[in-house]
């Protein structure tokens, strides 16, 4: 009986300890696991920003008469269409069954028709000479918890030009407030009319008062497509030779317009969310886009910009995405493309499997595209969320709406839906780079001189009473440190930018001097104190200097910099000083990197062996030619891989960056001034970032370059350091 | 050129370089010493009283106010070269709109410091300075208006404190009873089989309690109102520097003071008094006037959370490493993990937080345990819970490096005598060698800690809030809510010091601020340090 129980004893201890064994390992593994984890995990989530699009086609919808243009609301529950003979059909795409028909045009027959890229009207002109438009409204409610989506048709109102008809192209729009609707077509006297229908409604009285503008310039010849902005507020015209032209619609058609020339023939012509940019289709399958850029201080004039890979035949239909700067293109044998300008993307080619396609609508949410044409009606589901990114628009200079060339821009919001993100990392970039750059600059020589006089030169226990002193450094909270310098340290600095000149230029004397001066000192005190409380006294000295550089700074600024640092710098440089700058960033971020520079680099001095130290002393080197010659080269892996580690540190350090700059995103090396980071761009925005929205992963991929650019760093610092040991052990 | 004249100039510059190593580690120490002093002096120099000035202007205007510091009037708007001004807090912010004023050296008449100036610091607007002129509603003249102010002063804090505690307790009670039979209702809703009517029984049980809880409600609400309205009643009026009056309800007052008659016992007094209320009091006036106690709560708590989840991971790795693991690849790649995850930036770990903890880990939570709540978030937001699990990645290398040297430490023999017993590999780890490193761990957990209670940046993302409206710990079941945000003392430095409207008269409460939590890192990294030394020392001996 007791022995059963022993040996049962026995079992369960072997168990325990296996089990205590794995459990063990686990652990071990777990530490790599969890960096696996966050790795795979920012990856998962930055991926769609670079995953292709997935474009799926639906069955071909069967359609009666030639769909001319089309329509539909923002969950693609139902399509509007309207055909040749001016009826306006709504269908349900679920079980495509027509529920709403209504005849607008009035038995006319009707020729040139045009669809609101917003999908809220169609516009289409008469054989008569006149021009309707009819809205299309979209109600969506909620029912039993389900969204039902409630189509309209409203009341259609006509344009006609009193003395002459109204011939094709036309444009038509109703402003998203609904407080107008402008129209504008040739007429066959050789005109241009511009039609606007203002509403007003009385807040009080509830009247509503309509009023009309009637204008008309001279028609450029060969007159093919026609585009009006979201207000009417411009109107642009394309030529089949290949002019674009522009002119102010507001109050009414200027005279003299915009003209510049496309290379090419032009086929047709939209233009994108926003107005500013032109989308231009070509003869010869090129798509091309064109922006009103600023030029100095002269008006903005229409620029060419940038043009997408050739389609094989003529560019027929263009729509805009009412999302972005997105659009879709279809071309003569039905050739479908899906682009964004902003990103520069062919985000899709295909074909539609339709000949002679005679209407294109882009969903307002983008997410499909319609595409009518003799044999039907051809559905396509886009799914594409993040078309505004592309690896060009993060790190190649692109020409954005509103700017004179293409440039590295960091403008993740704005305040209207037409706004045009701007998502270039180079600014951050810059910034993460210029700010490690400076905090290096002064935490390399601090941290590693420093470590070699402690390591070097100084009595152990005066070494055990600095060392902690230093590392005490960095445990000081980074928001601290920032703080400090945005809030105190950099208004003083900007006050007397000079003290801190003197004080780095004096450094040299004042540590030379006081060197001197203490050799001068009586033998029996020098070696009644434990070797290198010469460092001491530097302190007391340096003390005093920094002192003194402040009470000098105003008549040295008065001496060299006429009196004021900042104007003369603006003067002889042309450079402009802001308070928080690259340079206290340094001095705060130096602060935050030395401790570490000098620990690890501390450790590398003490560990060169010994032997190879008293050799070289043995044979009549002096202290410092052995330091210089024998124990810095032997220890050097050891100070780059410290200075790998500090590096890491900056690059990443996020509170002090935060608090100490300005937080402006610029290209700039101007030591005078601020920048922002990559990290502090993070922590800025990633409270504002809707979940899995474009800048939301755009930040994670910021997060995944810090990741990695650390990664990169840490693991050949470990590696190093590895090699370091076993080449000391092996001495 | 002989090598004797070769040698000394080696020796010149060789000593010039060795002076210049001294001189970048005097600077090292400076830039330290310096550091915290300015944070020492600022941080308690915030609660000592100051004397309130009363300036006369040439121009005959008065002003009243503590003077913060001079300066030198910049060189296009000073009447004569190199003259100097004067940063006066006027406070009466209600009265003025601005808390500071510059006075330059040519403005100022006289400057007095007369005994009758009263300085009244309130809830709301600031500190005033002034003088009382009556008392209302007991109209009792000059003679007893200090001892009369003092004495409804008193009343009236009493008053407040019950009325904090009437709605800490019974009123939130109804509250938080109202927001459950809410939640109780949508989830008996939810229960219900799609397109089912949902349990009505159940439902107008809710319904029942519902109206009970909303009368008693109405009922204290009726009372809170009541409460009020007396500590509204009775005010002071005052006279401003510039002869304006002002009244102040007295129940708004939080310290009535007469900085310029106080005695050395008195300031003492009143410093201790300021710092209790820094460290115990809520915040006011969003945050820059007050107390942090929620902060020094939110810190403290989420470090300990923290520190229950790092301890096992990072002592399981420290053991993998030291007692089970052999040299090799495999090992390598631990400690380049354990490398990287000490030097990954702390605001990447915040980002995979966030994307990981709060939206993947806490939306499943509440898509599963909390759909009543939908679409107002529980876990699916930031909380103390995520950031505590966040600072422990963050923060695991550390314990992992100083555990790895406590069991380093622990001798061979040790482990040899107790194998050499009969006891089995783990038996031996758990009983006799983590106890033997357990000063190490401990270390590890200390400077853990002490890293956690000075991060902000991945917290800033993960859950940390500028005021939060209650504490993660409270008298309500479950008592401990892992959910709720927080406050934290880093969060406040950055928040107070850059966001707040009022950055200049917020400043020297940053300091204060910034001063308790560099107090607290800097200690616990100081005992980590000894512990530390010591351990070295015993290894050290132990090794002979």
């Amino acid at each position: 009986m007791k022995l059963v129980r022993e040996a049962s004893g026995r079992d369960r201890r072997a168990t325990v300890d296996r089990l205590g064994a794995i459990v063990v390992r686990a652990g071990g593994f777990g530490v790599i696991a969890s960096i696996l984890a966050i790795l795979f995990f920012i990856v998962v989530e930055v991926w769609p920003l670079v995953r292709a699009a997935r474009v799926e086609r639906r069955p071909i919808l069967q359609a009666n008469t030639t769909v001319m243009g089309v329509a539909s609301d923002p969950y693609q529950s139902h399509l509007a269409t309207i055909d040749g003979e001016g009826t306006v059909r709504v269908r349900q795409l679920s079980d495509d069954r027509e529920v709403l028909v209504r005849d607008v045009a009035a038995g006319a027959q009707v020729g040139h028709i045009t669809a609101d890229p917003n999908g809220e009207f169609f516009a289409w002109l008469e054989a008569g000479g006149r021009v309707g438009l009819v809205p299309v409204a979209w109600q969506v409610g909620f029912a039993d918890g389900k969204r039902v989506v409630r189509p309209s048709i409203g009341d259609a109102s006509y344009f006609a030009a009193q003395e002459s008809a109204l011939v094709a192209p036309i444009a038509a729009r109703i402003a998203l407030d609904g407080s107008s609707r402008t129209v504008a077509a040739a007429s066959d006297d050789g005109q241009l009319v511009l039609f606007r229908r203002d509403r007003e409604v009385n807040d009080f009285t509830e009247e509503v008062e309509e009023s009309e503008t009637l204008s008309s310039v001279d028609a450029p010849d060969g007159l093919i497509a026609l585009a009006l902005d979201d207000s009417g507020a411009q109107l642009f015209a394309a030529t089949a030779d290949g002019h674009l032209y522009r002119w102010d619609a507001i109050p009414r058609l200027s005279s003299e317009p915009e003209v510049v020339t496309v290379n090419g023939k032009v086929s047709s012509m939209t233009l994108l969310l926003g107005g500013r940019a032109l989308v231009v289709g070509l003869e010869r399958g090129a798509i091309q886009v064109w922006l009103r850029a600023p030029r100095g201080d002269s008006p903005p004039k229409l620029t060419y910009v940038r043009e997408f890979p050739p389609h094989e035949s003529a560019i027929r239909f263009l729509a805009p995405s009412r999302r972005g700067k997105g659009f879709v293109a279809v071309d003569e044998r039905g050739g479908v493309g899906i682009y964004h300008s902003t990103s520069e993307r062919v985000i899709w080619r295909g074909e539609s499997g339709l000949r002679s396609v005679s209407a294109l609508g882009f969903s307002p949410k983008a997410d499909t595209v319609v595409i009518a044409g003799a044999a039907g009606i051809s559905i396509f589901d886009v799914d594409n969320p993040h078309p505004d990114v592309s690896l060009r628009a993060l790190f190649l200079p692109m020409w954005y709406e509103g700017y004179e060339k293409p440039e590295y821009v960091w403008q993740s919001s704005g305040g209207t839906d037409d706004f045009e993100p701007k998502y270039s990392l180079v600014p951050l970039l810059i910034g993460t780079l210029k700010g490690t750059f400076y905090s290096l600059l002064i935490a390399i020589p601090l941290g590693v001189l420093g470590a070699m006089y402690v390591s070097q030169f100084m009595h152990p226990r005066l070494r055990n009473v600095i060392k902690p002193t230093v590392e005490i450094m960095a445990a000081l909270p980074s928001v601290v440190l920032g703080f400090l310098a945005g809030l105190w340290l950099a208004p003083r600095v900007e006050e007397a930018f000079s003290a801190l000149i003197l004080m780095v230029l004096s450094f040299p004397f004042v540590v030379g001097g006081t060197g001197m001066l203490w050799e001068r000192l009586p033998l029996a005190w020098r070696t009644r104190m434990p070797v290198g409380a010469e460092a001491i006294a530097f302190c007391v000295s340096l003390a005093a200097a920094t002192v003194l550089s402040i009470l000098l700074s105003d008549p040295f600024e008065a001496l060299v910099f006429g009196g004021n640092f900042q104007a003369w710098l603006l003067g002889a440089t042309g450079l402009h000083y802001d308070q928080r700058n690259a340079i206290i960033v340094g001095l705060a971020m130096g602060f935050a990197v030395i401790p570490i520079i000098f620990a690890i680099s501390e450790d590398a001095f003490s560990n060169v062996p010994r032997n190879l130290v008293s050799g070289s002393l043995a044979l009549g080197a002096n202290r410092w030619q052995t330091v210089s010659r024998i124990v810095l080269p032997t220890a050097s892996p050891g100070i780059f891989s410290a200075i790998m580690i500090g590096f890491g540190r900056a690059v990443g350090e996020t509170m002090i960056v935060l608090m100490a700059t300005g937080n402006t995103p610029i290209s700039e090396w101007n030591p005078f001034n601020g920048f922002r980071t990559l990290s502090a761009n993070i922590a800025v925005e990633i409270p504002e970032a809707p979940q899995f929205g474009s800048l939301y992963r755009v930040l994670f991929l910021a997060a995944l370059l810090l990741f990695m650019f650390t990664f990169v760093l840490n693991t050949a610092a470990e590696l190093v350091r590895q090699r370091l040991r076993e080449r000391y052990a092996s001495l | 050129m002989t090598a004797r004249a070769w040698r000394p100039r080696e020796d010149r510059i060789g000593k010039f370089f060795t002076r210049l190593c001294g001189g970048a580690l005097a600077v090292n120490l400076l830039l330290a010493i310096g550091l915290l002093g300015l944070i020492g002096f600022h941080g308690t120099a915030y609660f000592w009283p100051k004397g309130v000035a009363e300036v006369e202007l040439v121009s005959g205007d008065v002003l009243i106010g503590e003077v913060h510091g001079w300066e030198e009037v910049p060189a296009d708007r000073a009447a004569t070269p190199g003259e100097r001004r004067m940063r006066l807090k006027i406070g009466n912010r209600d009265l003025y709109g601005l808390d500071f004023r510059w006075v330059s050296e040519s403005e100022v008449a006289r400057v007095g410091y007369p005994a009758d100036i009263v300085l009244l610091e309130r809830l709301e607007w600031g500190n005033f300075y002034g003088r009382p002129v009556e008392l209302h509603p007991s109209g009792v003249g000059a003679v007893d208006l200090r001892a009369g102010l003092a004495a409804l002063h008193a009343e009236k804090i009493e008053q407040r404190e019950q009325i904090e505690d009437f709605e800490s307790g019974p009123l939130a009670d109804v509250n938080y009873e109202l927001e459950d039979l809410r939640l109780e209702e949508r989830r008996i809703r939810l229960d219900a089989e799609e397109g089912a009517e949902p349990d009505s029984d159940r439902l107008a049980a809710v319904a029942r309690l519902k109206a009970t809880a909303s009368k008693e409600y109405e009922l204290l609400a009726a009372q809170l109102f009541d409460r009020r309205r007396e500590l509204s009643r009775g005010s002071v009026r005052m006279q401003a520097a510039d002869g304006q009056h002002k009244s102040i309800a007295v129940g708004d007052i939080v310290r009535i003071l007469q900085p310029n008659e106080m005695g050395l016992f008195a300031s003492v007094g009143l410093y201790v008094s300021r710092v209790w209320e820094f460290v115990s009091g809520d915040p006011r006036e969003s945050n820059t006037e007050g107390g942090i106690f929620p902060a020094i709560f939110g810190t403290v708590m989420m470090v300990f959370l923290m520190s229950f989840a790092v301890a096992p991971l990072g002592v399981l790795a420290a053991l993998y490493l030291r007692e089970y693991a052999r040299e090799g690849p495999v090992v390598r790649a631990v400690r380049i993990a354990v490398n990287n995850l000490a030097g990954v930036p702390s605001i990447v770990f915040g980002v995979f937080g966030l994307g990981f903890f709060v939206y993947l880990i806490g939306g499943t939570i509440d898509q599963v345990f909390y759909p009543e709540a939908l679409p107002t978030p529980t876990y699916g937001t930031g909380g103390i819970l995520w950031a505590s699990l966040t600072l422990a990645l963050l923060t695991v290398p550390v314990v992992i490096v100083a555990a790895e040297e406590g069991l380093a430490a622990v001798p061979r023999i040790v482990r040899e005598g107790s194998l050499a017993l009969g006891a089995t590999k783990f038996e031996t780890i758990c009983k006799v060698v983590l106890p033997a490193a357990a000063p190490g761990i401990l270390t590890g957990m200390i400077l853990a800690m002490a890293r956690a209670a000075g991060e902000v940046a991945p917290l800033m993302i993960v859950g940390m809030v500028k005021l939060a409206p209650s504490l993660p710990i409270d008298g309500r079941f479950p008592y401990v809510h892992l959910e709720r945000k927080f406050m934290h003392l880093g969060f406040h430095v950055y928040d107070v010091g850059f966001q707040s409207p009022n950055v200049e008269a917020a400043q020297p409460l940053v300091f204060a601020t910034a001063l308790l939590l560099v107090g607290v890192v800097v200690a616990m990294n100081l005992v980590a340090i000894v512990v530390r030394n010591r351990l070295r020392r015993a290894y050290a001996t132990s090794a002979v």
